[in-house]
């Protein structure tokens, strides 16, 4: 009876050791400084892309909306990028354009169990739709409402298309999260012909360069020259929900008169 | 089959029981097939609201299979060796109500396809991975753990002794498999709950105690479906016998751990009154006044908790089967209440995008015919599959011993 105990004991001690051996280095490995991690927050070499919305100039026309629907092939049921509200707090003809934020700490990144969701070296955060299983976890766990859920079949020609530009992404299959990637394409390839994101338009998002009223600025916040540290630095801004810590790289302009009346 | 038989088979109660579990089983099939083929799009779920029914299932069922952990743990760690008959049938529980959340979350998951993605793309950052691993290593300790049941089994010995003595021979690691069991089992009932506590997106769930209550309520539920399925099976079917003894022990159990739970849910919730933190306030409106109140109130709170923690406590009550059984059915319905409004009211209330204007959107949800005849196919599964183990796999069996060996317990008594 005692010998046995005595096995029982030594067993699960063994047994504990042996999973610490095996499992704790990549536990640790992992959670130290993790893959999923943000990319550090210095001014650094490696571009931090951002984008900025200007409430004064948006008049609510929704073509960054459309043009985003063209170019990325996303059905009619579903959008990257939408007009939250039409009446902000700064009252009648305000307008909240919202995409997803691509937060430098990002809530989906950690929720995500496959890593389908990830940053991208210059914290653009990313999706692998050929990895996502579909449990919508990160749709949980986004502050913003800015993934979407591919709920059907998208088959037959995209009605946006050719009126509002052509697709430059593959499809999504049905079954998978999407969300902006701040046309991460177009960025990769800009950036391989030499060329400027957010000054050259063919290495800038959409939205960006297909907004009549020019509302929308795209830049590299590590450098003191690009559109959106020049917007910036003009005027005031603010992030959405900046309290949950997130650090959303997308910045909103309010209109003029209340900015001054709630900054002065 | 002769006439005889067959009337014979049409008067008995298990056919028709049977029967009606098989065409719900088939109906939820069909509802499946239909929800592979279509897609998520036929469901009422949409990207404000996009856990429902089905992981109100994937939530009880994983919980009310708790008691499998916590009898093993009782009997092979505490050494509460006469508990071992009710760890048998916790245990067969845990395996349907493991395989039942499986099944669910096949069909929730947009890629059935890539269900074993999260065994191979780690993201130790994510709780929801950690269920998935836990789940998935829990199952096959279940599946051990099961094994020497169908070894004991009379048709099976009989027709083949050596395979029955091998299976049964799995049972003398039962102690092991119970240290992985409890280590598992802790690890992925709380995460279930941290699954919700980690999402600061939805402040009624971004809080550390929903951890611990889901691994506390889950082990006051799991027991007690346990005893409540083997009190009916005793009542219902002549192939199972208990012992009256074990059973008020263990719902006697159950009622302090109903104490433990109400302490730690009254001060989670009294804490939450005060941060009046936007969105949390709205949610906890929801559940306290809106329309998750009777929910909250009645189900959780009253008959989930209060009444069955009385009744279990005075052993003048307890005694009394029935009551017993109302309580323990009591306890398991006031923790699929607490499991569908904690999944629901975060989801309920939807933030307004504007920074100085938290102006709550209230969104509602009901769940399709798809879902629901999809859920009640599963349900419908794990009760059959509980009364075939009753029925032929004695696993509501309280006094083996006097048993005689060798009795073919398939054969019909007259042929």
């Amino acid at each position: 009876m005692s010998a046995e105990k005595i096995d029982r004991r030594h067993f699960i001690k063994l047994f504990v050791a042996g999973t610490t051996l095996v499992v704790g280095p990549k536990i640790v490995r992992e959670v130290g400084p993790a893959a999923s991690d943000p990319p550090a927050e210095t001014s650094g070499p490696s571009p931090r892309w951002a984008m900025v919305i200007d409430q004064a100039r948006c008049v609510g026309c929704s073509e960054c909306v459309l043009a985003c629907k063209a170019a990325n092939d996303i059905p009619p049921s579903m959008a990257w990028s939408r007009l939250a509200d039409r009446n902000g707090p700064y009252g009648e003809g305000s307008f909240l354009p919202v995409q997803c934020m691509q937060c430098a700490h990002a809530p989906c990144v950690g929720a995500c169990p496959v890593k389908a969701t990830y940053y991208r070296a210059d914290g653009i955060v990313m999706m692998d739709y050929d990895r996502c299983i579909g449990c919508r976890y990160c749709e949980m766990a986004c502050p913003y409402g800015a993934r979407v859920f591919n709920w059907e079949a998208f088959e037959g020609p995209n009605p946006l298309v050719p009126a509002w530009g052509t697709p430059e992404v593959a499809r999504r299959p049905r079954g998978v999260v999407e969300k902006c990637d701040f046309c991460a394409h177009r960025i990769t390839r800009g950036l391989a012909l030499g060329l400027t994101p957010g000054v050259d338009r063919e290495a800038t998002p959409n939205c960006v360069i297909n907004c009549p009223q020019g509302a929308r600025a795209f830049g590299d916040l590590n450098d003191p020259e690009s559109p959106v540290r020049r917007a910036l630095a003009e005027h005031p801004s603010f992030r959405l929900r900046e309290e949950l810590g997130t650090e959303p790289r997308i910045y909103y302009l309010p209109p003029r008169d209340a900015a001054e009346e709630t900054c002065s | 089959m002769n006439p005889k038989r067959l009337h014979q088979a049409l008067t008995q109660p298990f056919t028709w029981w049977a029967s009606g579990l098989l065409l719900l089983m088939g109906i939820g099939a069909v509802g499946g097939v239909l929800v592979f083929t279509r897609g998520l799009v036929i469901t009422n779920l949409s990207d404000t609201v996009p856990w429902g029914l089905w992981i109100g299932i994937d939530l009880s069922s994983i919980a009310l299979s708790a008691g499998a952990f916590t009898l093993s743990a009782a009997v092979y760690l505490l050494g509460l060796k006469r508990f071992e008959p009710v760890a048998r049938t916790a245990v067969f529980i845990g395996l349907i109500g493991y395989s039942m959340a499986l099944m669910t979350l096949l069909l929730d998951i947009g890629r059935p396809d890539r269900f074993w993605h999260a065994l191979v793309f780690w993201n130790v950052h994510s709780p929801l991975w950690e269920v998935t691993m836990c789940v998935a290593l829990y199952f096959s300790v279940l599946l051990l753990e099961t094994v020497p049941i169908f070894g004991r089994a009379a048709w099976l010995r009989d027709r083949w002794p050596r395979l029955g003595g091998f299976l049964r021979g799995i049972h003398r690691v039962a102690p092991i498999l119970a240290v992985a069991g409890l280590l598992l089992s802790m690890m992925h009932q709380s995460s279930l709950g941290a699954t919700y506590g980690i999402l600061k997106a939805r402040p009624i769930w971004y809080q550390p105690g929903l951890a611990g209550l889901f691994l506390v309520s889950a082990v006051v539920a799991g027991p007690a479906l346990a005893v409540l399925a083997s009190m009916i099976a005793a009542r219902v079917s002549s192939r199972a016998r208990v012992d009256d003894h074990l059973l008020d022990a263990v719902a006697r159990f159950v009622g302090w751990a109903l104490v433990v739970y109400l302490y730690l849910r009254f001060w989670d919730l009294l804490s939450m009154t005060y941060s009046y933190e936007p969105g949390r306030t709205e949610a906890l409106q929801l559940l306290m006044r809106g329309r998750l109140s009777v929910n909250f109130w009645v189900g959780e709170l009253l008959l989930g908790i209060l009444v069955p923690m009385i009744i279990l406590l005075s052993g003048r009550l307890r005694r009394q089967p029935s009551l017993r059984m109302v309580a323990l059915a009591l306890v398991v319905g006031g923790l699929i209440a607490h499991r569908w409004d904690t999944n629901m009211v975060g989801q309920m209330v939807v933030f307004s995008q504007q920074p100085e204007l938290s102006l709550p959107l209230f969104v509602t949800y009901a769940p399709s015919l798809v879902e629901i005849v999809t859920g009640l196919g599963v349900v419908a599964y794990g009760l059959f599959a509980f009364s075939l183990g009753v029925r032929y796999l004695n696993i509501v069996e309280h006094g083996e011993a006097s048993v005689p060996a060798g009795i073919p317990r398939l054969t019909p008594a007259t042929d």
